[in-house]
């Protein structure tokens, strides 16, 4: 059987239990350390001994990035940072950065994790493993980088060099598995594609996939043009590392970790609890974090849980690959932007109020760029280039500063962008 | 082999045990740590029927023994070595332990029980020494070994212990500890250790709880418990300080 025997197998009694022991020593710890939950057990008139059941999930109040954003920088902890090893910070649109501690043990469960992963892939220490990611999703990679090592591999970590320079180093070093995103391994494949290398040199035969969901099409691609058996794995930094659920070897749905998260399904609109098999948010509670525990996050992502067990065995919950987002916030390279709040950036930079702009998504040559299209108004361009460059200059350095993620912004006639404005889009790919 | 479920119990109008839940498999040793006050010896006591509960359920090897007499209880195989022994002092150290088997004995089980009788004093030489004398002469350790040997008279499938070094020297400790790891890896028997000496349950045991003011509030694999900051400040205490400004 492959696989953690001692967590992926238990009986549905067995997850029961320990899935509710977790979640009220976990409720018990948050209620008494984190006065933001404190609070927001008051408000929704609850005890933690209300928690009887995972029927009572439903019962706790939902934690939101906005919420981390708020509490920032260590409202949320539920350590003394004389406790917390390591400080991840999350860049994005929120006014503040999302801030995540991690204590030692913590750092072990996401490493463990993410071994997990490897091994659920079947990279062994036989493996040379090379990590391929962008900047923005470079705390994924130092995670997954030092659980390749855990499990023995040979590992080339992410190095922002560009793709043709990645794929020189796949050939030489021959490259056994590769982990990226499914963007980042078409611009490798366009490289060899190319005719620049001998694809026959390739001694890859895993894809590991990250950050982006991989479609079926990609997989599919991948297979035809690279010979390789691609895995998916969901997890987003916030809550659990890049390992989260990931794919077994049947490659149908992903396999939540659920001797660490509790994972539900609501609808995004109401909050309420979807029947099971319906698409919906995807809802998880940490059920090991010390640092960080968080309870019912909303991660705006959407899928549906499957029901049907998996045919490998395995007795965890699947859920199916993420469909979309339900909320507005979009990911470029890793890096999560919510368009609705770019105007607040725009506004500290151009008096009066906030002109429309739309955010219009380019992708060249596999790669993701961004770009602000901003109506000109006479605030913007009172008959001065000189002084709407420098404007122009300044918004660009401000986003890049606040988001980690470069963009352009375009001054534009209103009629241009009105069309799209009136139809309610402020995202355009 | 034990699940307990949403433990509630008081002493008059004062609560003790908040939504208690917590599972022991066949084979394990866990143990359950702990302040003074924080309601560990109330959950054992609870568990072998000696308190009732207010609320939740105990199931013990797939039978609820919630509301079970502890006879009863002792009779499906669970058995408590109470918190300072409480052994029977002016009796002899073999008619302690034959005090222990009384269930079986009134269902005709003596030649199994004299072969229980052989183990426990293979598994603690010092009794057999002492088999003819009378408990209350015996030392600390001795007391303590004879009271887990009484238990083991009840041929239990899992043993409750309460506080099994309290008032022992450290070398005594260090023997009841070994003699706990081998009842449970040569006996079989499984095991729920409470116990204010926390480095050493954590160090026999497979996975502990930490209790707080009766609620659970952190629980893992022994090993990984025994690394955390917060355990270590708060129950590893001397050792702990001692380890740091070495």
């Amino acid at each position: 059987m492959p696989g953690n025997k001692n967590v992926e197998y238990l009986s549905s009694q067995e997850w029961h239990q320990w899935q509710m022991e977790l979640l009220q020593s976990t409720v018990n710890s948050v209620y008494r350390r984190v006065p933001f939950y404190q609070q927001a057990f008051k408000n929704a008139g609850i005890e933690p001994s209300d928690i009887l059941s995972l029927n009572d999930l439903h019962k706790l109040p939902f934690t939101t990035r906005k919420d981390l954003s708020e509490n920032y920088p260590y409202g949320l902890f539920a350590r003394p940072l004389r406790d917390i090893v390591r400080i991840h910070t999350l860049r994005g649109t929120l006014q503040k950065p999302v801030v995540i501690g991690c204590t030692a043990q913590d750092l072990k469960h996401r490493r463990d994790l993410a071994a997990r992963l490897f091994q659920t892939c079947g990279v062994t220490k036989e493996d040379i493993v090379q990590i391929c990611l962008d900047p923005g999703l470079t705390t994924l990679g130092q995670e997954l980088k030092e659980s390749a090592e855990a499990v023995g591999a040979l590992v080339i970590p992410p190095d922002p060099v560009p793709a043709p320079a990645q794929a020189r180093v796949m050939m030489d070093f021959r490259t056994t598995v590769l982990v990226t995103t499914p963007s980042y391994a078409k611009r490798i494949v366009r490289e060899i594609d190319a005719g620049s290398l001998p694809l026959g040199a390739l001694t890859l035969k895993t894809g590991l996939f990250v950050g982006e969901q991989l479609s079926e099409e990609d997989r599919s691609f991948f297979k035809e043009f690279l010979s390789i058996n691609s895995f998916s794995s969901y997890g987003i930094l916030e809550v659990s590392g890049p390992a989260l659920a990931f794919e077994c070897e049947m490659q149908d749905g992903l396999h939540i970790a659920m001797d660490h998260f509790i994972a539900e399904i609501v609808n995004p609109q109401n909050g309420k609890s979807m029947p099971e098999g319906e698409e919906g948010e995807l809802v998880v509670t940490t059920l090991t974090a010390r640092a960080n525990p968080l309870l019912r996050f909303r991660t705006g992502d959407l899928t549906r849980i499957i029901k049907e067990p998996c045919k490998c065995g395995r007795t965890t919950m699947r859920i199916a690959p993420i469909s979309r987002r339900c909320d507005n916030i979009i990911s470029i390279r890793g890096i999560k932007i919510d368009p609705g709040e770019v105007g607040e950036l725009i506004s500290e930079y151009v008096p009066g109020p906030v002109p429309p702009y739309i955010l219009v998504i380019q992708t060249e040559n596999f790669l993701e760029k961004l770009e602000i299209w901003l109506s000109i108004n006479e605030e913007i361009f009172s008959g001065s280039l000189p002084q709407l460059h420098n404007l122009i200059a300044r918004l660009e350095e401000a986003f890049e500063q606040k988001t980690g993620l470069s963009c352009k912004v375009r001054p534009r006639e209103y009629r241009t962008i009105e069309p799209l404005l009136k139809k309610g889009r402020l995202v355009v790919r | 082999m034990l699940t307990i479920k949403n433990l509630h119990t008081r002493y008059g109008p004062i609560p003790v045990l908040k939504n208690v839940s917590l599972h022991v498999k066949q084979g394990e040793i866990v143990a359950l740590i702990g302040t003074n006050g924080a309601g560990k010896t109330t959950l054992l006591t609870t568990i072998s029927g000696l308190l009732k509960p207010v609320k939740g359920s105990i199931q013990f090897d797939g039978v609820t023994i919630t509301k079970k007499s502890p006879s009863e209880i002792v009779a499906l195989g669970l058995s408590q070595v109470p918190e300072g022994r409480q052994i029977f002092t002016p009796l002899t150290v073999e008619e302690n332990l034959e005090l222990g088997a009384y269930q079986r004995t009134s269902r005709n089980d003596g030649k199994a029980v004299s072969k229980d009788l052989e183990a426990v004093y293979s598994l603690f030489p010092r009794l057999k020494e002492r088999r003819k004398q009378v408990a209350g002469t015996l030392s600390g350790g001795e007391q303590q070994m004879l009271a887990i040997g009484r238990a083991f008279m009840a041929k239990p499938k899992m043993l409750l212990l309460d506080e099994p070094s309290l008032g022992l020297a450290p070398k005594l400790v260090d023997s009841i500890m070994k003699t706990i790891v081998s009842l449970n890896q040569e006996q079989g028997l499984t095991i729920l250790i409470v116990e204010q000496n926390a480095r050493k349950a954590l160090a026999i045991s497979h996975r502990a709880y930490v209790l707080e003011t009766g609620k659970i509030v952190l629980q893992g694999s022994s090993e990984e418990l025994i690394e955390d900051s917060e355990i270590k400040r708060a129950y590893l205490g001397k050792d702990y300080a001692t380890i740091t400004e070495r």
